[in-house]
């Protein structure tokens, strides 16, 4: 199939999320059941059809969501709507749009050494013992050692007792 | 001043007030209203403190709200029936009346709305049930808030914006806000006004008093 001329193709806009907590690293197919799902249940089936939703890149706790010209502010309210990816607590945060990737590529992910990445350390809290799943500066990320739960934290590096 | 309404830190949610404040600082907001922590400021945000009083006797909230009064800075009552929700808003020492939408929808009239301009107490827009719920339930309270938004253009009563957060992912920006405001009709300076209003029902203009 001969690709469209551009005066007859869709327009479209791309926009910048970030995935929050950065622990999470959810694939693309994760990201887009998760958005598809919002979108869904939030404008129905007709209006989801009309916004074209489509996750164009995921990595590192960043995301591409293409949507059609016009439609981004109803994909924006959408993807405010999600509180789990593939099951797990989670939020979607916006941080920018462009009409394309590559103008989105330059001013907002950025480079893979500064993300937080997962540790092997242990921290305690309130009297029991977390794994430091996360650090972003002052922030820490805790998720409980334990059988019967497994309770995740969100607390500053002020709160805790490395170990 | 930009203040989320009602945040729960740990041990009700399962984020600490100050990694609370953190971030709600870098999504925009100047304070934040946390309940049952005292006041304090965090990292540049001012903590306001509040309580939810939950009695379903109005006895019991005068009783609660007199108990509470000097302790907190903001104090909120769940709403109830008709007579209970007109009861609370004559009630002086309350700003805030929240979980509307849990309610009947004849429990917030005309009549109580009218009450409410007139004591400038507020009513609660919780944007938890917004992004959590979904299908029916959802539906039944995007009617609520544009009722809410309706009757508001009649009687000009305070609104504010909560997320209700229990945790750091329940946190919404203030422009996230608008856009789920947009959802029941809610314009963006409206927003604006609701993210600003706990100011001025902390700290009301009164007229000047002559006091020698």
């Amino acid at each position: 199939m001969s690709p469209r001329p551009p005066s007859i193709r869709d327009k479209r806009r791309y926009l910048l999320v970030q995935i929050f907590p950065r622990c999470l690293r959810p694939d693309q197919k994760d990201l887009y059941l998760a958005v598809q799902d919002a979108v869904t249940s939030l404008w129905g089936d007709a209006a989801s059809a009309r916004i074209q939703m489509a996750v164009v890149a995921g990595t590192y706790g960043y995301g591409i969501i293409r949507c059609l010209r016009g439609t981004e502010s109803q994909l924006a309210t959408a993807i405010s709507t999600v509180t789990t990816i593939s099951g797990q607590l989670a939020c979607i945060r916006s941080c920018a749009l462009s009409g394309t990737i590559a103008a989105l590529q330059r001013r907002g992910i950025p480079p893979p050494a500064c993300l937080p990445s997962p540790l092997d350390a242990e921290a305690a809290f309130d009297g029991r013992t977390f794994a430091i799943q996360c650090r972003d500066g002052e922030k820490v990320d805790l998720i409980e050692k334990g059988f019967k739960t497994q309770e995740l934290l969100f607390l500053t590096e002020q709160e805790i007792e490395v170990i | 001043m930009q203040t989320d309404a009602s945040v729960h830190p740990y041990p009700a949610g399962n984020s600490s007030l100050r990694r609370i404040a953190l971030e709600a600082g870098e999504l925009g907001f100047d304070s934040i209203v946390a309940v049952e922590i005292p006041r304090q400021i965090l990292g540049g945000i001012q903590v306001l403190s509040g309580v939810i009083i939950k009695e379903l006797q109005i006895k019991d909230v005068i009783a609660a709200v007199k108990k509470k009064e000097r302790s907190s800075d903001v104090i909120f009552v769940n709403a109830g029936d008709n007579s209970f929700n007109r009861a609370v808003l004559t009630l002086s020492g309350v700003h805030v009346l929240r979980h509307i939408h849990k309610t009947h929808r004849s429990s917030f009239d005309h009549v109580t709305a009218r009450i409410a301009s007139e004591r400038q107490i507020a009513l609660d827009i919780d944007i938890y049930p917004l992004v959590h719920l979904r299908g029916v339930h959802r539906q039944r309270t995007l009617r609520w808030y544009e009722d809410l938004v309706r009757l508001r253009k009649h009687y000009p009563f305070p609104l504010t914006i909560s997320s209700n957060a229990h945790s750091v992912l329940d946190l919404r920006s203030p422009r996230e806000l608008i856009n789920l405001c947009a959802l029941f009709g809610m314009s963006p300076e409206d927003v604006e006004s609701a993210l600003s209003a706990l100011d001025r029902l902390i700290s009301p203009q009164r007229p000047v008093e002559e006091v020698s």
